[in-house]
């Protein structure tokens, strides 16, 4: 079994989306399309499965197992679905049907499900078994994590047969772990002689599940080769790019490395002390007995999995949430707007039915920056004036965020806290939008406090990085930039006491 | 002046087909409402020597059975359900709204009064509040206005509570509170754009309900007292004379058909998106 795609040309109007002229997809090798947001990756493989958006129209051939398909021709691949090709969707938990019960859900698509229910539920369960997530046969989606969501899917995808197995950004938003389960698990799928497609922005990803990676931009392929060759040693000045945009390999004056962290005395100053907090939703502790300082010119980041608690515990840093037991007590000079907070979604940080102009002269007229200086951090941030005048559902999420930045920066804060702001971004945006807002932090010697899943871009950006674990186990760890390989053998934090 | 009409014409602009034949409906029905007392001066002036008189070029819905002009009386019908209408309208979204943003803002015991309040109106019927108003105090028109600002006010107030509690716990009042900018700034920038659509759609449906409201008790009796004009109390009138002439009971019921179907017209694009 194998797949070959030929002179595939994806239209809109009369604009190319993508355009590539030859693609093979051998058994036994994976093969993963890397590229920037919007580079027409994730139409590839809408085009391949027959279900691209109305409006959109494919042109080509794409031949399974020596027979021949037009790509324009969307109803005769209908019938491989599932027995031959299947679709791994991105974000799981959300492709997942909420109302129904895993076990069903994946039996769903066993070959035997018309004619022999109760077979076909055990072809589940075994299914299900073998991908080590058989105890969670009988829960519903939401109980799963993002790892177990993704094991589930990946159950339902391939349970009728599929051997072709293509994955839409399959990584996004899975922490870490979960990254590393998922790469463990399409790479079994390709040595069991799949044929596997995976459409990504993820590097690491790539790199896991090695055989050859394709690099996509603007609608074609401009470089091909296999992993280790594409992705250490790039030809293409794009990919060349794209590499040096991975946060491990950052060269900018304000990486971690070359800044140093702020005297830790216990009698210097400090913007915000935290003693002993404790946070739980219902009977679950989110994080108990957390003691840390944030001191002036400090960048501390918060990094874990995803439903650690990181965020909960930013938000009672700034006594947005009050703490179960425990205090947190700022620093005077905190007050009037000198804490300032980046959110993950940044277009709903933003009233969403006025231009973006219309809040930041608000903020203008309520705390008077020198005239200007509006203007001034629009240039330094190359944003030009007229995005502005846009209501925020209109404007990029890399632009939007460099926006909430500005607007951050205009009241001279002491402390910025990062939630997620570049989890949502591809690679070079997220440099992007990073560098906008480090160069800020850097100049004006204003405090972070990052949240992130991302352990690189925490360790390239904070001097200090608190790990978060996933509850019930221990609440926090505290090590330094740079040693959290070995974060195990830190001791539970009361970090910088 | 110039860029007054310049928006209303692009307003004009945006709208749907059905809008803008909605929009010349009513304006017509409007127009028949305030100049009718310049046409027919005196809408109760009796004048038994023309009973049911049929229609006529200066009496285009003929005399009633007292002799009345009923176009005369219908264009004055007319004006007061829309005024009682639009006035009830209006009461109901001032105090629905600052009912509601205020529960959600406050929270805590305000939120529990207001919302029992809320509680306690929704179980009775809109129309039983207002025919207990109106029976208190036989027939007086503040007593059905407010009966029926009463009835309404419930709804927007539920709405706008609603809404304004998500938006007010969301991530952009939050960064606008961590930007010291104040009530003002979430009023006007947060709130009032994101319930304005919301108002509006449910507006044009209460001065419907309004108008059906004010015609149900005349059709029953309990509403604007006699002599003066009202659609309900017209049709009942006219009923008993339905076979000598049917113009009478006809044209009240067509003017609330073109109230409904307009305001309905008038919604079409908003429902749709």
């Amino acid at each position: 079994m194998s797949m070959h795609l030929q002179d595939v040309v994806i239209t809109h109007g009369g604009r190319t989306l993508v355009d590539v002229a030859d693609l093979h997809l051998p058994r036994g090798e994976a093969v993963t399309i890397v590229g920037e947001s919007g580079s027409g990756k994730s139409l590839l493989a809408h085009a391949v499965m027959g279900t691209l958006a109305a409006g959109l129209t494919a042109r080509g051939r794409v031949t399974i197992d020596g027979t021949g398909y037009d790509l324009a021709e969307r109803s005769a691949r209908r019938r491989l679905w599932g027995r031959v090709m299947a679709l791994l969707p991105q974000e799981p938990v959300l492709a997942l049907d909420p109302t129904m019960r895993v076990r069903g859900q994946v039996a769903e698509g066993a070959p035997a499900f018309r004619s022999d229910r109760r077979s076909a539920y055990h072809a589940a369960e075994q299914l299900l078994g073998t991908l080590g997530v058989g105890d969670a046969a009988r829960s519903y989606p939401h109980t799963l994590s993002g790892g177990m969501a993704q094991r589930v899917a990946f159950a339902a995808a391939t349970v009728g047969g599929a051997r072709i197995l293509i994955a839409d950004e399959p990584s996004k938003g899975l922490d870490t772990h979960a990254r590393e389960e998922l790469a463990d698990l399409l790479r079994q799928h390709v040595t069991g002689d799949g044929v596997l497609l995976t459409i990504t922005h993820d590097l690491d990803l790539a790199r896991r599940l090695g055989g050859q990676v394709l690099v996509m931009r603007e609608a074609a392929i401009v470089e091909r080769g296999t992993a280790e060759q594409v992705l250490t040693n790039p030809s293409h000045a794009y990919t060349q790019r794209l590499l040096a945009a991975e946060p491990s390999r950052w060269q900018h004056p304000w990486v971690s490395a070359t800044g140093s962290p702020p005297a830790d005395e216990p009698h210097a100053p400090f913007l915000i002390q935290a003693d002993r907090v404790t946070k739980g939703y219902g009977k679950r502790d989110l994080f108990s007995d957390v003691t840390l300082t944030i001191r002036p010119g400090q960048r501390l980041a918060l990094a874990g999995p995803s439903g650690s608690g990181k965020t909960t515990l930013g938000n009672v840093l700034l006594r947005l949430l009050p703490p179960d037991a425990g205090k947190v007590v700022h620093a005077a000079d905190l007050g009037g707007g000198r804490l300032q907070k980046l959110y993950q979604d940044p277009a709903v940080a933003f009233p969403s039915r006025v231009p973006i102009i219309v809040g930041l002269r608000d903020v203008l007229r309520r705390h008077r920056p020198e005239p200007g200086r509006l203007e001034k951090l629009m240039g330094a941030m190359r944003l030009s004036e007229d995005l502005l005048h846009r209501p925020p559902g209109q404007v990029s999420g890399g632009e939007l965020q460099r926006v909430a930045i500005i607007r951050a920066m205009l009241l001279d804060p002491l402390l910025i806290f990062a939630d997620e702001p570049t989890s949502r971004l591809d690679l070079v945006t997220q440099e992007e939008t990073m560098c906008a807002l480090m160069e800020q932090v850097d100049r004006s010697r204003c405090a972070l406090l990052l949240v992130t899943h991302d352990l690189a871009l925490a360790n390239a950006v904070a001097h200090d990085v608190l790990t978060a674990t996933t509850p019930p186990a221990d609440p926090v760890r505290q090590g330094h930039a740079g040693q959290l390989g070995s974060s195990s053998s830190t001791p539970p934090v009361h970090a910088r006491k | 002046m110039s860029a007054a009409v310049m928006s209303v014409r692009a307003r004009l602009r945006g709208l749907s087909l059905a809008q803008r034949a909605a929009l010349g409906l009513l304006m017509l029905l409007a127009v028949f409402a305030v100049a009718g007392p310049w046409v027919w001066p005196d809408p109760v002036a009796q004048d038994l020597s023309r009973f049911l008189e049929p229609p006529s070029l200066s009496e285009p819905l003929g005399r009633d059975h007292l002799g009345r002009s009923v176009a005369g009386r219908l264009a004055s019908a007319t004006r007061l359900s829309l005024l009682i209408a639009v006035a009830c309208v209006t009461t109901a979204i001032v105090a629905g709204m600052l009912a509601g943003i205020l529960a959600a803002w406050r929270g805590g015991l305000v939120d529990t009064v207001l919302h029992g309040l809320s509680e306690a109106f929704v179980a009775l019927p809109a129309l039983l509040i207002v025919l207990m108003v109106s029976a208190m105090s036989g027939g007086e028109l503040w007593t059905l206005y407010a009966g029926i600002a009463l009835a309404q006010w419930i709804e927007y107030f539920r709405v706008v509570r609603a809404r304004s509690a998500l938006l007010l716990s969301g991530p952009a009042v939050e960064a606008a509170t961590l930007l010291r900018l104040g009530p003002m700034h979430v009023l006007r920038r947060h709130l009032w754009p994101d319930l304005r659509p919301l108002l509006t759609t449910m507006a044009t449906f209460g001065i419907g309900t309004a108008v059906l409201a004010v015609s149900t008790l005349g059709f029953v009796g309990v509403g604007v007292a006699p002599p003066t004009p009202e659609l309900g109390q017209m049709i009942t009138e006219a009923f008993p004379f339905y076979h000598e002439a049917p113009w009478m009971s006809v044209a009240p019921a067509l003017v609330l058909v073109v109230v409904l179907v307009g305001l309905l017209g008038l919604r079409t694009k908003e429902s749709a998106s």
